[in-house]
Parts: C-alpha cells; structure tokens; sequence
C-alpha cells in the first residue's frame, strides 16, 4: 500500500515536472536533453583462430544467440553460361547437406530445436546466419560451421532446385515492377554480369562441381567476417568459435575483373507492354557510390527532392498536391565498388503517366537551379541526426553493420564522424551536388504499362509520349531462352 | 476500492499460472485512464529510443457495403491535419473547405445518384471546384504531422489498416516522446479531413496496384466467395464503387464513433521512465473525453453445407488454394490447428501473415515437392482472426510434368485422410511446440514487432492472451490434432480455387 503511495506521488511530481498548461502547438514543447554516442566497432573485434575476424556484442537481456558470417562471394563472380549460380548456391548450400549430415538432417534439427538457419547469395556479400536458443548455442554453433565450411551439394537436392527455379522463371514477366527494375538496370548497366539473368540452359547447365568450386574458392576464413551477439561470456564462445575456426583452411582468393564503365543510355522514353491500368516507372541514370566525398550531401539533397517521404518535394507535388499516386519519390541505390543508379519514380493511372513524368522532371530541374528553402534544410538535417541511434537498436544488426564497414572498406570510424559530415552540409552544397549528379536532359524514362492510354495522355498532360523524348519499345525476353519475345 | 483489491489478487493469480518459455516471460506495465483508454509500456534498457503506437479497435470488419475501404481511407486522412496542425489559418480554411464538401455533395449527387446526370453541370461544379482547391492551398501547410516526425528523428513513420485495428507507428528518441503524444491526442480529438477528394484518388491508385498484382483479382474474388455473410467477406481496400462515392460526411461518422479512447491502446517500448510516460498520458490522452461503448461486429459466416469450388484464369502462376472454415482466436481448437499448419506447411507461400511455415520440413514438401516432385511449393497455414478463422493450403503445381491443381488436390486431401485417422508423430508436435516457443522469445528482442502484438492483443483478448495461447499450445496431444483435422477438414466446410494461367499475357 505505501509503496502505492509513493507512486502516486511520483507521478504527481512528474505532472508538475512537465508543467500544468498544455502546449496549443508542438513548436511550444521543450525536450530535455539527450546525449549518445554510438558504440566503436574497435570494442567488439574479436581475432578467431586461423585470423578469422569477427564483431562480437554479449547481449544477456534474452536466452538468444545469433550468429552470421559475411563472406565476400556474391552473383557477381559467376560466369554468364552459369547466371543463376548464385540463386541455387543460396538454396543448395544447406539443402545439399555436408559431409557428415544431409540437408534434410540439418533443417529438420534447425526446426526442431526452433531455430532458423538461412543462407542468402547477394551481388557481392553472401551470408549464413544462425539464431537458436542459448541452451542450443553448441549444437547451433557445430551445425553453423559445418554448413559454412564443408557443404557437399549432393546430387538430388540439386536436381530438384534446378528444376523449381526454372519453373519459377515463368513468373519472371509477371510482376510490373520486378520487369521494371530489371529492364531499367539492363538499360542502365549493359550487359555484364550486373544484369546477366538465368534461363532454363544456365540453370541446367549449373552442376555440384560448379558449386563445390565456387564455395572452395570463395569461402576462407580470410573472406569471412562474423557478426555475433548474444547470451554467451566472450572468452567462452572464443574457446568455442577457435575449435572450428582452427579446421578452417582456405587459400587467398583471386576475385574475377568486375564489370567497369558503362556507357550512358541515350535519353528518352523506354516502354514495356503490358496490359495493366497503370504505368510503372522508372526514370533517370547511374549515379554515384557510396564511397564518393559528395555522398552525405547527396543523401541530404535527396531526403529534399524525393527521398524524405511526405516532406519531399515529388511526394508533396505528385501524391499530395495532385493525387496522382501512392508510390513516389526518388532515390540513390549504392552497390559495393559500382556507381549505383539514380532514378525518380511513379506509378500511377495509364491516362497520367505523361503528366506524373513531367511534374518529377520539373522537380529535377528546380532542385538544380533553385536553393532550398531553410525549412527544408532543417527537415532533412535533423532527420539525419535525431534518427542516427536507431540504426543501433538491435545488438546484431550493429555488429553486422560493423562487420560491412570492414568487408566493404569503408572507414571503422564511419558512424562516428557520420553526423559531423550530415551537419557539414549547406544549401549551397546541396545545388552543388544536385547540379552535379541530377541530371533531367540525361534521363532514360522507362515505363511498363499499357502503351495507347498512356500515350493518349489525358487533360492536364495530353500525349503522345514522344513530347518527352525519343520513344523505344523494349521487347520482353522470353524468361526460359533469353530470347526477345518478338510477338507478346 | 474493495472491487479493486479484488481484482489485483485475481490478476496476482493469473500472472502466477503465465507462461515462461526458458525462464523469460513477457512483462507489461499497464496504465488505464479514466476515459478508458489504455496505457501499455514495456521498459527496454539501452538505446535511447521508444517505439511508440497506438492501436484503434477498428478495422474493415466495421463497415458495410457502400463505405467499404472507409477504416483505411480514414487512416489516409488522419494524416490531413487538424484544428492546429497542417493549417495557418483554421477559420478561413474551414470556410473554403464548408463551401467546397457543399460543391462535391452536389456533384456527387448528379453523378452518382443519377442515371443520366448532367455533364456539363458536373463539368462547371467541377472546375469551380478546382479554383476552391487551389485558393484552400494557401491554408495548408502539407503533411505538417510527418515534417514534425521526422525533423524529430521520427522513424518507422507510417499507419496501417487491417480487417480488425488500424495503428498509427512512430519511433522517436527517448527525449520526444511527449511530441507523440501531443500529436496523436490531437489528431484524435480534431482531426480535420482536409484534401479528402484529391486523397481519394491516391487510394484509388493504391487499390490499381493491388489490381495490378497478378493474381490479386481472382484472389479477392476467392475471399468474397468464402465468407459469404462475415464482413471479412471485403478486402481491406475496399470495393472501386465504394471508395469513389465515399462522401467525407461517412468518414466523420466514422471517426466519431470508433477514435475515442475506450477503443485505444497506446503502447510504448523502449528506453523511458513508465511514471513519466503515464504522466504524460494523463496529460494529453487524459483530456479527450470518453465514447460510447462499441458493440463487438454481429455478423459471423453461416455453415456452407455444401462444398464451394471457384474457377479463374488470369496472368499469374497456375496454382491451387483449399480454404476451411476454422473458429476464431481464444477458441480451444486453434492450438491443434496452428501445430497442423506448422506440421504440415512449407516449402512456400504462406497466407497472409498467418501462422504455418518451417524450411523445408513440412509434410507437404516433403511429399509434394520433394519426394513425388509434384509440386514447386506447398505450404498450409491457419489464421484464427478475431471473429472467423481459415484453415488455408496453397500449392504451386510442376507445369513442366503436367501436373494439374486437380492433382495436388486429391494428395493434400490424401495427407488431411492420414491425419484425420493417425494424427502426427510425436516429434512432429513437439517440433511445433519447440518452434512456438523460440518464436515468442525471439517476439521479446525486437521493439517494433513487440508493441505491435502486444498492442492488438490488447485490443480484443488482452495482451495475457499472448502468454496463455503459448500455454495452449504446449496442452495439445495428438488426439486433439486428430479431432480437429476431422471437425474441420470437410468438403462441405471448404472452398478450392484453381487459378490457372492464361497464354498469350
């Protein structure tokens, strides 16, 4: 009961604390102070045996235990003939089992002890990530590393996953926006191993020696990095991590020349047919990498054009204003060691495809040609520097995050000196990089959609689309040859 | 006050009977306002942010023909600023905005209530309409609500609308936490729909995408056909009719009745002080008088009697989808049914966020995908809902073989048969026992996920229901998943829909 009491009474103080009167607008409210500071990836590197390097947080607040290994390894280094490599090693790598345990032995124990084991193949940085309980962290940890370092790919596994992703290539033209972002990046890109994608051949061309030699090539301790966290004590899950660490050879790999300049689309309208009751589009040009000195101005004059959601610039026009759509806005896509794309975008009704297209464009223009308000600037500042912690919030994500830094190059201090190099940006930065690095008169716009209603164009933008550039008709490729479909 | 002690030792009681999985258990502070609303914190050392959101006890389930897809059209509009926000002068913004819902009412009325409505009128209303669009312009400050958010640190920024509640969600940094509540009580007590019309048309186009989703339109029908009387029978969206004749009239009935606090819960999770929090509460959320009471929805899904079968073509997949009828959340079979579901389903697809699921180690992967290598995927899952439950298989046939969903169909019926007669192994049940409790342990370390579940169970069984359903769920033996698979598992309790891709698209 006294402790009731002495609630209540806090609470009282509290209310005093916060003041009586209400605030009649949020420009009133005054905020106490917060300080943070975000953790040094430096604290957590941890040197397994065999030089295998890790990011390492306890984390005691659950009975958890997460690991993944980032290992440089990706679609990128298959060969064209095998494009497709990547999408059945992402399958094949646990599914094919190891030497001493089949695939299905290893998902069923996952399953039972109510764990997930997943393995995901991207462009470049592969991962193999495992939760289990903590009574289950031993168990978990041998199953981990046994996946990580002495896969099989046995025969049958695989002639099943073959045969399920070529089927699953009917539905590759099915989807507006997946045909969208692959044919914009083909456009973008060229041809090379960024856009080579599988058919029926490549998929039946790929075999277990195919696999068993990519994963020896490119899976070593000295291409790994671990991303741990979790309710262990450090020095006992080093004990642990060392034993399998110590069995892990590997050679230096050689990586295969990654694909290099790439020649700019001729500007100008790039449709797709498709008979839906809206347009999907896509429009501009490549763009910059995430290691370019202008990259935090950019990521500020984009929050402003289009990247900010609802306090930008193409949402306030095209959504808000106008009603055009619901999707929109525009962004810079980074990819690890290529200059990523830079695309305005919009979906919306066949009739204002035309119009939708002129008002991102006219936001384009005024973004180079005009400075942005103060407003804005403050809007798109804070946002950076209020929201920084949250990238902090789960143990793992960060430890993952740090374990990228490295993978990728980046600087260990990154996130330290990351809201200095936010606060660093000034308007005149911000036309600065947009003049540099928008640039509408360079834009391929791509639309998938029906091609007569959007041509028409309807009252405010009346067609034919040719008005905002040289109008190309892609053809589709028939999923299952590669070959152009001639007559859809 | 003797009522209250009462009820402190029923709950006392309770908490001793909850559920722990590996020692962890799901603590939650609870504040109730005396307008009824209720206050949920769970307190989280560390980063300095709180994920906050509110929950409303209102969904599509609550409306009716002629303004479905008004819960999530209102959710859009909540987000048109009230008497303070979004607006530099409210009295002569009002003014515009009385003169321009007079205008629409005219319009609409010529256009919809008419067969043979007059063109050239609704075309001159039209453009008048247009000119006091554009004047109000200079009254609005746009999307003021997510500028503040976000310049705020806001993140995880956004509102959504279910067939059952609709949340509003932003994460802030623990320092702001007042901000939200401030915007939140406000927008609940004066919120002003303003840009209705032209919002109108951003969901039209939200609801085009959905269309474009192959598959989606068979995929509405299919959920039409299956519940024939329950108003889970529409889609969150709403019916294309519907949202054009939506009047803005129809959205302030329908927040005066259901955004009043007794049908609110806020939840916070993260780094904050609780007494802080309800001081806060009481400040702002305490201001706002209380509702009436809401009536639960009265309408459930009569028995079929008969078997539904449900034919389509269109530019998707060829696929197969068997739907039963299961009872709703809190009823004492929809343990043995999740433990089917999570035994049987994988290998693909899933139904809509519902429970199922497990690698490739489902029963029906196993036989249909792997071993007979009938199928691409096969999976099965069951979502109880609030008021009516489905029991759910989808698979995906090997065209390349020339497997037919007509032959999927009769092996997932062969695996319902064996079921029905010998039940699971017991490594089965156990597997799924296993899982669900790793899953709620694993639900305790994220922020956002937890106040969302706790926040919706809150809002219909209680958030405890989170902790006793893991407690049923432990309880079920094989007799139970045999009796339930012969209960529900029927013909004349089903419906199969076959979809089968159509050349030349």
């Amino acid at each position: 009961m006294k402790r009731t009491v002495i609630a209540i009474l806090a609470i009282a103080f509290v209310c005093v604390g916060l003041g009586l009167g209400q605030a009649k607008h949020p420009s009133e409210l005054k905020y106490p102070s917060l300080k943070f500071e975000p953790p040094d990836p430096k604290a957590f590197r941890v040197v397994y045996a065999g030089g295998l390097r890790a990011y390492v947080q306890e984390d005691r607040s659950l009975p958890l235990f997460n690991i993944t290994a980032i290992v440089n390894c990706g679609g990128l280094y298959a060969p064209k003939e095998k494009a497709g490599l990547d999408t059945v090693l992402g399958d094949q790598l646990i599914k094919g089992g190891t030497k001493t345990r089949e695939g299905t032995a290893i998902e069923e124990r996952i399953d039972f002890l109510g764990g997930s084991l997943n393995f995901n193949v991207g462009e470049r940085i592969s991962t193999l990530t495992l939760s289990v309980l903590t009574k289950d962290l031993d168990e978990g940890l041998a199953l981990f590393f046994d996946v990580l370092m002495d896969p099989v790919f046995r025969e049958e596994p695989l002639k099943l996953a073959k045969a399920r992703f070529v089927e699953q290539l009917r539905q590759a033209n099915d989807q507006p926006d997946g045909v969208l972002s692959r044919e914009y990046e083909k456009l973008l890109y060229g041809d090379n191993a960024l856009t080579w994608q599988p058919t029926k051949a490549s998929y039946e061309g790929i075999t277990t020696a195919d696999l068993k030699a990519f994963h020896a090539k490119y899976f070593s301790p000295k291409n790994a990095i671990l991303a741990v966290s979790g309710d262990f004590a450090k020095a006992d899950l080093k004990a642990k991590i060392d034993k399998f660490a110590a069995g892990w050879k590997g050679t230096a790999v050689a990586f295969p020349a990654l694909p290099k300049g790439f020649p700019a689309a001729e500007p100008g309208v790039y449709f797709i047919q498709k008979a839906i009751n809206q347009g999907y589009i896509n429009l501009g040009h490549l763009g910059i990498e995430d290691t370019n000195p202008d990259f935090f101005a950019v990521q500020v004059m984009n929050f402003i054009l289009g990247g900010g959601s609802f306090t930008s610039r193409i949402t306030t026009k095209v959504r808000s204003d106008e009603g055009l759509s619901y999707n929109q806005g525009s962004r810079f896509t980074t990819r690890w060691g290529f200059p990523g794309t830079f695309s305005g975008y919009v979906q919306t009704k066949s009739s204002t495809v035309g119009y939708a297209v002129s008002l991102i464009l006219a936001e384009f223009n005024r973004i180079r040609t005009e400075p942005v308000s103060d407003a804005e600037m403050e809007t798109a500042v804070n946002y950076f520097l209020e929201s920084f912690a949250d990238a902090f919030q789960s143990a793992q994500a960060t430890m993952s995050s740090f374990a990228n830094l490295e993978m990728t190059g980046k600087p260990l201090d990154y996130y330290k000196t990351f809201r200095t190099k936010i606060q660093a940006v000034t308007k005149a930065r911000v036309q600065e990089v947009a003049t540099k690095y928008v640039h509408p008169d360079q834009a391929a716009i791509m639309i998938v959609g029906d091609f007569e209603p959007c041509n028409k164009g309807g009252d405010k933008w009346a067609g034919p689309l040719d008005k905002l550039g040289k109008v190309h008709r892609i053809n589709l490729i028939d999923p299952m040859t590669g070959e152009e479909i001639k007559n859809p | 006050m003797r009522k209250r002690i009462l009820v402190l030792v029923a709950a006392a009681f309770v908490l001793a009977a909850f559920a722990q999985a590996a020692g962890v258990t799901l603590d939650v502070k609870e504040h109730i306002l005396k307008n009824g609303m209720k206050i949920l914190m769970i307190p989280k050392a560390g980063v300095p942010r709180v994920v906050c959101h509110i929950y409303f006890q209102v969904g599509s389930i609550n409306e009716r023909p002629g303004i479905t897809g008004s819960a999530h059209v209102h959710e859009h509009l909540m987000f048109k600023g009230t008497e303070v926000m979004g607006v530099t002068d409210y009295a002569k913004d009002s003014e515009i905005d009385r003169k321009v819902d007079a205008l629409m009412d005219r319009i609409y009325r010529e256009k919809y209530w008419k067969t043979d409505g007059d063109a050239a009128k609704i075309a001159a209303w039209q453009k008048e309409f247009e000119e006091l669009a554009a004047a109000e312009k200079a009254f609005i400050i746009k999307d003021d609500l997510w500028t503040r958010y976000m310049s705020n640190g806001g993140t995880g920024l956004n509102a959504s609308t279910s067939q059952e509640t609709t949340g509003y969600y932003v994460t802030l940094p623990s320092n702001k936490v007042e901000l939200q509540m401030f915007l939140e009580s406000d927008r609940l007590m004066n919120a002003r729909f303003r840009e209705f019309y032209s919002e109108k048309d951003v969901i039209m186009e939200e609801r085009r995408l959905s269309e474009n989703r192959p598959g989606y339109l068979f995929g509405e029908q299919v959920n039409a056909a299956f519940y024939a009387a329950s108003p889970y029978h529409w889609e969150v969206i709403g019916w294309m009719d519907d949202l054009k004749k939506m009047t803005k009239e129809d959205l302030v009935d329908f927040h005066n009745r259901y955004y009043v606090p007794n049908n609110a819960v806020a939840i916070y999770v993260g780094d904050f002080d609780p007494a802080t929090i309800i001081a806060m509460a009481e400040k702002y959320f305490g201001r706002i008088p209380k509702g009436p009471d809401l009536e639960p929805i009265r309408t459930g899904e009569p028995s079929q009697y008969s078997e539904k079968r449900l034919y389509g073509e269109g530019p998707a997949a060829t696929s197969l989808q068997m739907m039963f009828h299961m009872p709703p959340d809190g009823h004492a079979d929809t343990a043995a049914l999740s433990i089917l579901a999570s035994t049987l389903g994988s290998g693909g697809g899933g139904f809509r966020g519902g429970r199922g699921g497990g690698g490739g180690t489902g029963r029906l992967y196993k036989t249909l995908v792997r071993d007979k290598q009938l199928a691409v995927s096969a999976s099965a899952s069951s979502r109880p809902q609030w008021y009516v439950g489905t029991f759910q298989f989808s698979a995906t046939p090997r065209v390349d073989k020339g497997v037919k969903p007509e032959d999927l169909e009769k092996e997932i019926w062969a695996e319902v048969e064996k079921v029905k007669k010998e039940g699971l192994t017991e490594e089965e049940i156990q597997k799924a026992k296993n899982k669900g409790e790793a899953a709620f342990i694993r639900g305790l370390a994220s922020t956002a996920g937890l106040a969302s579940r706790v926040g919706r169970a809150e809002l219909k069984r209680g958030w405890r229901s989170i902790l006793t359903d893991l407690d049923d769920l432990r309880k079920v033996t094989n007799e139970d998943v045999k009796r339930v698979a012969a209960k529900y598992f029927v013909k004349d309790n089903s419906l199969t829909a076959i979809y089968t891709r159509k050349s030349g698209r």
